[in-house]
């Protein structure tokens, strides 16, 4: 039972996580970044390369948000910006480039599954029983970030900015914000972040150059009903990640990976907002 | 002027042309298997299935703004069909056919579920987009849990198919999307394809305008299901191989790139994309096998941002450019022609509308609270109130069942319920909108005879020369000059024009009660004349009711015969024009300034 407990938790950290970056974009920018799994799986990636440098793996989150914000700088300026006014064909391009990435990835690296070294290894005493130790460290690290994200809207000029920019635009920009380059930070930001989820996540699976697809989709439906807040996507991670290790445990994995995307479409239907306070 | 043609005339001569096209691609596809080689045969067969399902998806997406990542599971669902039906029974004639019903029956079921769980009235567009790429999600994980029986990840293989030759699948997939072309291109150009536009320009007016637009999306979602299912049924027979991966969402994304690569809302453009980069595809993929999908990837994206129109149509506009032949394409319009007089069977005594007690809260807020008034035919009722006084509220509440919190709105003896506003509409009521609410991509002909479909249903394969329109309606179109742009393209009209169109929409489909959110913001001072004694004669001559918002009370004193002030969402006064006019009660709410009611503007 603790046991269940902890993969609760520890599954809805994983999910805000890989999350998180989808939802700063769409808050912000008002775009779904399908690219997101293509960043995702360039984290995984340059975990990777971290391994076969022999560095140490501690090395890889600082290096893929490195890499993915500056990949984040390059695409907003050259695919996302023109965009803007045309959110479905931004998600288009955005898969477009998605593509791009896997099969950059399939030519430099094969098509093979590859794994990395785990900066933590072993298992903890916890709640009456061994819990692998990185797991619980994933968690930590989701409220880390979620923490960092809200004092950053909160507490910097940069997120004061941010958080007038999603509450209305035009305003912002006829009081002077320069919200182009709100977006171009966000974007980066948002990018960033997704490719540090990605090297986040490889220790605990393997890494293909399709790793990103299902991360995406689950990702896109947490977004989709979180809307923009980080709060909701917290309680959407954890209602939905808990409903899918319950389904996985006590049904059956082939069902439990259908959960997430199946309870939130539904749940779409039933409450347009989602999780989202109207 | 521009020489304006009947849209008969036209359609007659772009027939000629279809029917030459038809026969070249029929013959061509009749001679293919003689010439080509074996390889490509083989592969062509299903390049051309793949362009069929592109067309269906160009529908969708390019003609209705439907966009389906789902398209690939029901090509999928007509794949396992036929390859479950030929694994598990010994193949006859009959167990052929059960599989090809089934494979319509379960993709039309399919589809159904899928449009009604995303063509609810309170879900974002984006929600179909979402439902169908759960669609695919799912689908791949049942093919997955189905264990032998379905094969799970390796699919079926080697199973009993058609004793027919590669060269009788060309000629009937080949056939196949040269019919489907032909019949899409002949639909999207009728009068229905024009309501498909409209449903895609702006689905709110549509539905003000009585159209059940769930039912239109609903209805073409099931369509394009059933001929996806039908050419996955063709692709299983053929290749005697199905695959998990036929119904996953990035197939179903490959084919939405296909038509954006195409150009969405031509239908060639897609068909013949679909087919070229599948073939090439599969020529490339030996040699190139990432490189070449690296391309597609990349061309894909710079096609959505630098020309999100597409390849086809760049390409129409850069030989275009190179002839120089002058821009000026011929002009269709249809004839405009006075509406027979319809009998109405409602006593005159009826009140046009009534309202109880209405009210509307959002949580603890009271936006609107106990609105009580009846409206007669020949009045013409000004709400007027300042800015947040519940004014578009009631509008609402009156417009949309679903919108008030209490009370009762009666249109015509009848209660409207929790009415849908397409079915409020049928109750005989008619709503403008506040700011021009038009088909953009849309001719003024065109957007009036969608206006009217209500009452003279669209045909899905001709275009009729004449618009009926009610005396009120053309008494619009004429007065304010739209009569000479009947083939202009929406965009393209004044702002006053388009308020003008709008009226004369909404006045098309023979409203009792018309609603107008301030018809003359933004107009010029002769414009809001104009209109003015049309709204006058509106309600002298034709017998309507007209409830109308507006701030310039000069105007409202002018036309009204009665005026309801609103202040907090209350009624604080409902009388006649003098007797408002000179309240001090309104004076001092409406403005805070005692001389401002009395003096025009």
């Amino acid at each position: 039972m603790n046991n269940l407990l902890l993969d609760v938790v520890t599954t809805a950290g994983i999910l805000f996580v890989v999350a998180v970056g989808l939802l700063v974009v769409f808050g912000v920018l008002k775009i779904i970044n399908f690219a997101h799994g293509g960043f995702l799986t360039i984290g995984g990636y340059a975990a990777l390369i971290v391994t076969q440098l022999h560095w140490s793996p501690w090395a890889a989150p600082p290096v893929a948000l490195i890499l993915g914000i500056l990949l984040g700088m390059l695409v907003e300026r050259l695919i996302v910006r023109p965009l803007y006014s045309r959110p479905l064909d931004a998600i288009l391009a955005t898969w477009g480039l998605s593509i791009v990435v896997v099969q950059l990835i399939t030519i430099g690296f094969g098509r093979g599954t590859e794994f990395v070294l785990s900066p933590l290894q072993g298992a903890v005493a916890l709640l009456g029983t061994s819990y692998s130790l990185y797991r619980l460290a994933m968690l930590v690290v989701a409220l880390v970030i979620g923490g960092a994200i809200a004092g950053i809207l909160q507490g910097t000029r940069l997120g004061l900015a941010a958080r007038a920019v999603i509450m209305n635009e035009t305003l912002a920009q006829s009081l002077g914000i320069n919200s182009a380059l709100v977006r171009f930070a966000t974007f980066s930001v948002g990018a960033g972040l997704a490719t540090m989820a990605g090297s986040l996540i490889t220790p605990l699976l393997s890494i293909d150059p399709l790793m990103g697809v299902p991360w995406l989709l689950n990702a896109f439906m947490l977004v989709m009903v979180s809307g923009t807040s980080l709060v909701s996507l917290a309680v959407a991670s954890l209602v939905l990640g808990g409903a899918q290790v319950v389904v996985s445990t006590y049904g059956n994995p082939v069902l439990g990976a259908l959960t997430i995307v199946v309870l939130a479409a539904l749940l779409l239907r039933i409450r347009p907002t989602g999780f989202a306070r109207a | 002027m521009r020489d304006v043609r009947l849209p008969s005339e036209r359609l007659k001569r772009d027939l000629r042309l279809l029917a030459v096209l038809v026969v070249v691609g029929l013959v061509l596809v009749a001679g293919g298997p003689l010439v080509l080689d074996r390889y490509s045969v083989s592969i062509l067969i299903r390049s051309f299935l793949y362009g069929s399902i592109a067309v269906t998806v160009d529908i969708l997406w390019g003609f209705t703004g439907v966009l389906s990542f789902g398209q690939s599971a029901f090509f999928a669902i007509g794949a396992y069909a036929c390859g479950l039906a030929f694994t598990h029974y010994e193949i006859s004639p009959g167990v052929a056919l059960a599989a090809l019903a089934a494979a319509l029956v379960v993709a039309c079921l399919v589809a159904m579920l899928v449009a009604w769980l995303a063509f609810g009235a309170r879900v974002s567009a984006l929600y179909v987009s979402v439902v169908t790429l759960v669609l695919s999600i799912v689908f791949v994980q049942v093919i997955y849990a189905g264990g032998d029986f379905t094969g799970s990840s390796s699919g079926l293989s080697g199973f009993d198919t058609f004793d027919l030759s590669a060269g009788a699948w060309f000629r009937i997939a080949g056939a196949g999307l040269v019919v489907i072309t032909a019949l899409g291109w002949i639909f999207v150009r009728s009068d229905m394809g024009s309501l498909l536009v409209s449903i895609r320009e702006n689905e709110t007016r549509c539905r003000y305008f009585g159209i059940s637009v769930a039912w239109v999306k609903g209805g073409l979602l099931v369509a394009s299901a059933m001929v996806a299912s039908l050419a996955g049924f063709a692709y299983a027979g053929y290749n005697d191989v199905v695959a998990p991966d036929l119904g996953n969402f990035q197939f179903g994304t490959e084919l939405v790139i296909w038509v954006a690569l195409g150009g969405r809302g031509t239908l060639i453009g897609p068909a013949i994309v679909a087919v070229l980069v599948d073939f090439v595809s599969a020529y490339l993929s030996g040699s190139l096998p990432f490189i070449w999908e690296l391309i597609i990837g990349a061309v894909f994206i710079v096609v959505i941002v630098a020309m999100p129109q597409g390849l086809g149509p760049a390409l129409v506009s850069l030989i275009r450019w190179m002839v120089s032949r002058p821009a000026g394409a011929i002009a269709v319009a249809a004839r405009l022609i006075p509406a027979p007089v319809r009998s109405t069977a409602i006593l005159p005594e009826t009140p046009a509308i009534e309202l109880h007690k209405v009210a509307r809260a959002y949580g603890s807020l009271h936006v609107l609270e106990d609105i009580t008034f009846t409206g007669r035919r020949r009045e013409l009722i000004s709400l007027v109130g300042p800015n947040g006084a519940g004014k578009t509220t009631l509008i609402r509440c009156i417009s949309d069942g679903q919108e008030r919190s209490g009370g009762q709105v009666v249109l015509q003896g009848r209660d409207i319920g929790r009415r849908a506003p397409e079915l409020c509409v049928h109750l005989g009521l008619g709503r403008k909108f506040q700011a021009p609410t038009v088909f953009d991509a849309l001719t003024v002909a065109e957007s009036l005879r969608v206006a009217r479909s209500r009452i003279e249903p669209l045909s899905p394969w001709r275009r009729a020369d004449d618009i009926r329109l009610p005396e009120a309606a053309l008494r619009v179109v004429r007065a304010t000059g739209l009569e000479a742009q009947m083939a202009t393209t929406v965009r393209h009209l004044s702002h006053g024009a388009k308020q003008a169109l709008e009226l004369a929409m909404v006045l098309a489909m023979e409203p009792t009660v018309l609603m107008l959110d301030e018809p003359t913001a933004g107009l010029t001072k002769p414009e809001r004349t104009v209109i003015g004694g049309i709204l006058m004669e509106l309600v002298a001559k034709h017998d309507l009711c007209i409830l109308l918002i507006e701030h310039d009370l000069a105007f409202v004193r002018e036309i009204s015969s009665r005026i309801i002030v609103l202040h907090q969402g209350r009624i604080v006064l409902d009388g006649g024009v003098e007797e408002v006019v000179s309240s001090d009660l309104v004076r001092t709410i409406y403005t805070g300034e005692p001389q401002a009611l009395g003096e025009p503007a």
